[in-house]
C-alpha cells in the first residue's frame, strides 16, 4: 500500500540504508551497501561512479525496475517494495520516465509511435496529439514516420527524450543518455534533456561517465564498490 | 491503442520469422488432421455404400420359404421413405434353338438396382454399357457362356417354361453378383412380371423371394426395428455381407492415414514448441521495455494471450483453406478409382480433431514459453538478466508430452500406436543421453585450430547443450518421417503381395468327386495349373457346447455366418496364407475337431475346446474346436470358417470340389470349351472384381502419397524452426570469425562439417527409434511381419548429414555476402 510522508511535499525520493546483494552459485555478491540519499522534487541529479561501482543496479532500484534486497526506496509518496509488480509498473507509467543508453526503441514502430506507446499505455488522451507536439519540440517534426533503423544514433536518442516526456512524469530516469553518441551529439542531446527538464519542471536522475553532464546537475552522487562515497551530499542532506 | 494495437498486429507478427514458423506447422497440422479426418470418413462411407453395391442395396430381405413377404411389410418400408425393389431367384432349364441348359434365373422389378450398375454389352462384338435397370419386360439378358452352350445370338427368343423372351443383351456384371458362391449355374436375368406367366413357379419350388432396400440410415434402423418382431425362421435380413471385399484393405489404409495425422500432429507439435521458445526468447527485450513504460504483468500476460488466439484462429483457418480443396481432391481421386460419384460432404464433426489439434499445440506447447514472459524482469532494460536455464520448462514439457499422446489416442483410438511411439521416444531420449556424455566425453580433448574437421568438433563441443537440442529434435523428425516412410513402403508391399496380378480371377464350383482329376488335367493341359481343390460340404452351426447357436449369441450380434450356409472343408494341410492363433493344426492321422477363422471364434466367444454341432442336411456333427486360424480373406482364393481333418467325420458327407486359378484375359474362350465338357461345373468370374480392386489400392496409395507429403513438410517446417533457432548466433559468430580474419572456406567447411555431423548422429538415432517403433506398430496395428528395412534405413542418416549440411551452408550466405561489419551492427 502506498505510504504517505509528510516530507512528500517536498521530496520526490528518499533512500534509506538500501543494500542489494545477488546469489551466485558459489557465493553471495554485495552490489550495494547502506545506500541513503534524498532529492527533492524538480531537482536535478548526477551519480557518477567507475564501471561496475553499482551505479546502474542503484538507478533500477530507484526507479522501481527492481526491488531491493535490504532498505526502502520511497519514490513519489508511495515505498516501491511495499508495492505489487502491477503497482509499480501503475507508478511508473503515470509518474516515471525514462532515456537509456542503448535507446531501447521498438524497432517495429515509427518515431511517432514509439512516443505515442507509454501514452496509451498509461490510458492518456489525445496521444498522437501530445507525441506529434513533442518530436516537433526535439526537433524531429519531419521525421514522425520513420523507424529507428532510418535514424541516426542522436535523432534515436531524442525520440527517446521525447517518449520519456510525453506521459508528464514527475521524474525522469536516464542511463548514461549520452553514451552511445560521438561528442557534439552528445552534446545536442544533453543540451536538450536538461532544456526540457527544466521547461517541465521534472525531477531528473542521471547515471552518466560524462563529466561535463555531470557537472550541469544541481548534485553528484559519487558511487564506489557499491557506497556512495561524496560527502557534499551527505552535508546537503543535513540542510 | 494505435501504437500498441500495432505492436501486436499480425502483419508485424508475420515478419517474425518464428511467428511464421509457428503458424506453418499449426496450419499443417490443421490441413493434415483435418484432411485425413474428412477423408477417413469420406472413405468410411463410400467403403460401405460400395459394398452395398454388392448387394444391390443397402439391405436385403430374403425369404427363403418360397412365399412372397406379407405385402404391408413393403409398404410400411415405403412409408418409412425407403427405396425398395424387389427380386425372385431360381433355378429351370432353358432352351436354345436345339439345346437346353440349367440356369439360374433373377427375375428383378423395375426399381433394380437400388445401389450399383449392371454392365451389359448389347452382343458379343457390341462396346461395353453401364445401366442402371434390368431387362425390360418380354426380354432377358443372359451370361455370354451360354450363347454358346446353346447355340444362339442375341435377338434370338429363349424358352423359359411357357414363355418366349428375347434375348436382347448379354449379361457381364452384376452389382450384387459379388463373390457369392450360390450362383451355381449360368445367370439369365428376365423382368419380374414376366415370371408367373412362364408358369415356372409351382407350389412347392425351390425359389428365393429378395426385397431390396435403401435409404438413410436412420430410416433403415427404425425400419428393421419395425420389422424384426415379425421375421420368421425363414427370413433373413441381410446388411453389408461379412468378410467380403477389400474393406480389410481399406481398414489398413485408415489406420495408415491415421497413423500419418498422429505423426503430422507430433511434428507440429514439436515445431510449434521450438519456435514459440525461440520467439518468446525474442521478444523478452520488448516485454522489459513495456514494463518499464508502465504495463503491468498481467497486461504483459493478456497482451499476448491475444497474439496466441490470433495465431490459433490463423492456423485453423488457414489449416482449413488447405484441407478443403485437398479434400476435394482425394474425393475425385477416390470417386475415379471406384468408377462412381462419391459425394464432397464437409463433416463438422471430422474438423472437430483439427481444431483441437491447433488448441492443444497451442497451449501446450506455445503457450508455456509465452506464459513465462511476465516473469522477465524489467531490469532487462538495463542490463541483460541471466536467461532461461531450461529447468523451469521441464514440467511443462512433461504437461505438454501427456497432452499431445493423449491426442493421438484420441485421435487414433489406438493405445498400442501411443505406447509404440512413447517407447520410441523414451530409446531415443535414453540414446541422446548416452551421446550427450560420449560427445562430452570424447570431444573434451579436441583442440581447435586451423583445420576444418577440428574446428567442427570443437564448435560441436562448445555448443554442447544446443547441439544436444538440436540433435534430440532432428532425431525425434527423422523417427517420425521414417516410421511413416517405413510403415508405407510395407503396407504397399502387403498390398502387392496380396494382390499379385496372377492371383486367381475365376472360380469353379459344384466340382463332382469323380470329376476332380478331369478338371485338374484340362487346365494342366492349358497352361493354367490350377490351385489346390478343396472339398466343400454346405451346413449350418446349429449348437455351441450343446446350447441352440441362436440363444447363446444374441441376435444383436448378428453374426452372418449362422445366418447362412457355411461352407465347410476338410484339408490335411494349413493353407500358406492361414496362420494358427491358438492349438494347434491337425497331426497326421487327427480323425477329430474341427479349425475355426479367427474373427468368427472371437464373435461367437469361442476357445479351444468347445464343442460345435453341425447340421448337414439331415446329419448332425459334433467336434471340438482343437485350433483358431486366421484367414486371408481378400487372397481371392477359397477360405473356409471351418475346417475339419482329411479323415474326420465330414468326409462322409455329400462333397463337391472348388478351386480358383488366374486365367488371362486372352485365353477366356478356354472357358467356352470347359463349360461345353464340363457344364455341371459353374464358373465365377471374378476378373472385373480384381481389377476394380487393384484400382482402388492404387488410388488410396495415391492419397496416402499425398498425405505423406504433408508429413514431409511438416518436418521440414520442424527443421527450418530449430535452424533458425541458432541463426542469429551462428551468424554472429561467423561474421566474428571472419572480422578476425578466419578464410571463407574455413568458415563454409567447418560449419558444413559440423552440421552434417548432427545430421549423421540424428539420422542414426532417428532411424533406430522408427525401427524400434515399427517393429512395435507392425505386430499391433498392422498385422504385418516385422523385417529390417536396410535399403530404406541406411539412406537416411546419410541424407539427413547432407540436408543439414546444407542448411548450415545456406544460413551462412549472409556472413559470406555481407562486409563482417555490416552484418555485426545489423546482428546488434
Amino acid at each position: 500500500m502506498p505510504t504517505t510522508n509528510p516530507d512528500s511535499q517536498r521530496l520526490m525520493l528518499r533512500v534509506e540504508n538500501l543494500s542489494h546483494r545477488v546469489s551466485l552459485e558459489t557465493n553471495t555478491l554485495t552490489i550495494l551497501k547502506g545506500v541513503s540519499l534524498e532529492i527533492n522534487r524538480g531537482e536535478s541529479v548526477a551519480i557518477v561512479g567507475r564501471s561496475g561501482s553499482g551505479k546502474t543496479t542503484l538507478l533500477g532500484l530507484l526507479a522501481g525496475l527492481d526491488t531491493p534486497t535490504e532498505g526502502t526506496v520511497e519514490l513519489d509518496g508511495s515505498i516501491i517494495s511495499r508495492l505489487s509488480e502491477d503497482e509499480r509498473a501503475k507508478l511508473r507509467a503515470h509518474r516515471v520516465g525514462f532515456v537509456f543508453q542503448s535507446f531501447q526503441l521498438l524497432p517495429a514502430l515509427t518515431a511517432l509511435e514509439n512516443v505515442m506507446l507509454p501514452l496509451e499505455l498509461a490510458g492518456m488522451d489525445a496521444p498522437e496529439k501530445r507525441a506529434r507536439e513533442l518530436l516537433e519540440r526535439v526537433g524531429l517534426g519531419e521525421r514522425l514516420t520513420h523507424t529507428p533503423r532510418q535514424l541516426s544514433g542522436g535523432e534515436q536518442q531524442r525520440v527517446a527524450i521525447a517518449r520519456a516526456f510525453a506521459s508528464d512524469p514527475a521524474i525522469l530516469f536516464a542511463d548514461e543518455p549520452t553514451g552511445n553518441l560521438d561528442n557534439r551529439t552528445g552534446q545536442e542531446v544533453s543540451d536538450l534533456l536538461m532544456d526540457l527538464n527544466k521547461e517541465q519542471g521534472t525531477t531528473l536522475v542521471m547515471v552518466t561517465h560524462d563529466e561535463h553532464l555531470a557537472a550541469r546537475c544541481a548534485r553528484q552522487f559519487h558511487i564506489e564498490a557499491g557506497e556512495l562515497t561524496e560527502p557534499v551530499a551527505e552535508a546537503e542532506l543535513a540542510d | 491503442m494505435a501504437a500498441a494495437k500495432k505492436l501486436m498486429s499480425m502483419r508485424r507478427d508475420w515478419r517474425e520469422r518464428d511467428v511464421r514458423v509457428v503458424l506453418a506447422a499449426l496450419i499443417i497440422a490443421v490441413a493434415t488432421v483435418a484432411t485425413i479426418a474428412l477423408f477417413a470418413g469420406q472413405l468410411q462411407h463410400t467403403l460401405v455404400s460400395s459394398a452395398s453395391s454388392f448387394l444391390a442395396a443397402d439391405r436385403q430381405l430374403e425369404a427363403e420359404n418360397g412365399q412372397p413377404v406379407p405385402e404391408e411389410w413393403i409398404t410400411e418400408a415405403r412409408e418409412r421413405r425407403l427405396q425398395t425393389g424387389r427380386m425372385v431367384e431360381f433355378s429351370t432349364m432353358v432352351f436354345g434353338s436345339d439345346a437346353f441348359q440349367l440356369v439360374s434365373v433373377k427375375a428383378v422389378s423395375n426399381e433394380y438396382p437400388l445401389r450399383g450398375e449392371l454392365e451389359i454389352q448389347g452382343d458379343s462384338e457390341g462396346s461395353r454399357e453401364q445401366v442402371q435397370h434390368g431387362p425390360a419386360p418380354g426380354e432377358v439378358w443372359i451370361n455370354p457362356r451360354l450363347l454358346r452352350l446353346l447355340d444362339i445370338r442375341t435377338g434370338d427368343t429363349l424358352e423359359v417354361g411357357n414363355r418366349n423372351l428375347t434375348v436382347s443383351g448379354l449379361l457381364l456384371r452384376e452389382p450384387d453378383g459379388g463373390f457369392s458362391l450360390s450362383a451355381l449355374a449360368p445367370r439369365v436375368m428376365m423382368h419380374v412380371d414376366d415370371v408367373a406367366s412362364t408358369g415356372v413357379i409351382q407350389e412347392g419350388s425351390r425359389v428365393e423371394y429378395v426385397y431390396l432396400f435403401a435409404g438413410t440410415e436412420a430410416a433403415l434402423e427404425g425400419y428393421y426395428q419395425w420389422l424384426q418382431p415379425q421375421l420368421g425362421p425363414s427370413h433373413e435380413w441381410e446388411g453389408v455381407r461379412d468378410g467380403e471385399t477389400f474393406s480389410r484393405s481399406l481398414d489398413r489404409a485408415e489406420s495408415f492415414l491415421l497413423l500419418g495425422g498422429s505423426l503430422a500432429v507430433l511434428l507440429a507439435a514439436v515445431a510449434v514448441a521450438v519456435a514459440s521458445r525461440q520467439y518468446a526468447l525474442s521478444q523478452r527485450d520488448t516485454v522489459a521495455l513495456l514494463k518499464t513504460l508502465g504495463l503491468g504483468s498481467s497486461g504483459i500476460g493478456l497482451l499476448y494471450l491475444k497474439r496466441l488466439a490470433l495465431w490459433g484462429v490463423t492456423g485453423m483457418v488457414g489449416g482449413l483453406l488447405v484441407a478443403v480443396p485437398l479434400f476435394w481432391l482425394l474425393t475425385r481421386l477416390l470417386s475415379e478409382a471406384l468408377d462412381r460419384p462419391v459425394e464432397f460432404q464437409l463433416e463438422a464433426s471430422a474438423l472437430t480433431p483439427a481444431l483441437l489439434t491447433a488448441l492443444v499445440s497451442l497451449f501446450a506447447f506455445a503457450y508455456p514459453p509465452i506464459r513465462r514472459l511476465k516473469h522477465v524482469p524489467a531490469m532487462r532494460v538495463l542490463r541483460s538478466q541471466p536467461g532461461e536455464t531450461g529447468r523451469e520448462a521441464l514440467p511443462d514439457m512433461l504437461i505438454a508430452i501427456v497432452a499431445v499422446f493423449g491426442l493421438v489416442w484420441l485421435y487414433a483410438g489406438e493405445l498400442s500406436l501411443v505406447v509404440s511411439l512413447l517407447g520410441a521416444l523414451v530409446l531415443l531420449l535414453g540414446a541422446l543421453g548416452l551421446l550427450g556424455w560420449l560427445l562430452v566425453a570424447a570431444l573434451r580433448k579436441v583442440r581447435g585450430g586451423g583445420h576444418a574437421w577440428r574446428l567442427a568438433l570443437v564448435g560441436l563441443y562448445r555448443h554442447r547443450r544446443a547441439s544436444l537440442s538440436q540433435i534430440a529434435v532432428f532425431a525425434m523428425t527423422l523417427m517420425l518421417a521414417t516410421t511413416l516412410i517405413l510403415v508405407r513402403t510395407s503396407l504397399l508391399d502387403d498390398w502387392q503381395a496380396q494382390l499379385p496380378d496372377d492371383a486367381p480371377n475365376h472360380f469353379l464350383i459344384n466340382i463332382a468327386p469323380d470329376a476332380v482329376g478331369d478338371v485338374a488335367d484340362f487346365w494342366e493341359e492349358r497352361g493354367q495349373p490350377l490351385d489346390q481343390l478343396y472339398p466343400m460340404v454346405r451346413g449350418r452351426l446349429t449348437q455351441l457346447n450343446g446350447q441352440p447357436v441362436k440363444e447363446v449369441v444374441s441376435k444383436d450380434q448378428r453374426v452372418g455366418a449362422l445366418n447362412r450356409e457355411l461352407n465347410l472343408t476338410w484339408m490335411a494341410s494349413l493353407p500358406e496364407d492361414n496362420n494358427i492363433v491358438k492349438g494347434s493344426w491337425f497331426e497326421g492321422d487327427d480323425k477329430q475337431g474341427v479349425s475355426v477363422e479367427s474373427e468368427l471364434a472371437s464373435k461367437l466367444g469361442l476357445a479351444l475346446g468347445d464343442e460345435l454341432t453341425f447340421t448337414i442336411g439331415s446329419d448332425k456333427i459334433t467336434e471340438t474346436v482343437t485350433s483358431i486360424r486366421t484367414v486371408q480373406w481378400d487372397s481371392m482364393k477359397p477360405n473356409f470358417y471351418m475346417a475339419f481333418p482329411p479323415n474326420g467325420g465330414l468326409t462322409d458327407m455329400p462333397a463337391t470340389w472348388i478351386t480358383s486359378f488366374y486365367l488371362p484375359r486372352d485365353q477366356k474362350s478356354a472357358l467356352n470349351e470347359f463349360s461345353r465338357r464340363f457344364p455341371t461345373v459353374s464358373l465365377l468370374e471374378i476378373d472385373n472384381i480384381i481389377e476394380r480392386i487393384q484400382e482402388i489400392v492404387r488410388q488410396v496409395t495415391q492419397a496416402i502419397e499425398a498425405i505423406l507429403v504433408l508429413i514431409l513438410a511438416a518436418a521440414l517446417v520442424v527443421m527450418a524452426a530449430v535452424v533458425s533457432a541458432t541463426l542469429q548466433d551462428r551468424q554472429r559468430e561467423g561474421a566474428l570469425l571472419r572480422t578476425l580474419g578466419g578464410r571463407q572456406s574455413l568458415l563454409v567447411r567447418s560449419t558444413m562439417l559440423e552440421f552434417a555431423l548432427l545430421g549423421g548422429f540424428a539420422g542414426v538415432l532417428g532411424v533406430a527409434a522408427a525401427e524400434a517403433a515399427v517393429w512395435a506398430l507392425q505386430f499391433r496395428m498392422f498385422e504385418g511381419q516385422f523385417s529390417w528395412h536396410w535399403q530404406v534405413v541406411l539412406p537416411i542418416p546419410v541424407m539427413s548429414a547432407l540436408v543439414l549440411a546444407l542448411f548450415g551452408r545456406w544460413q551462412l550466405r549472409p556472413v559470406l555476402s555481407v562486409s563482417p561489419m555490416l552484418l555485426l551492427r545489423r546482428l546488434e
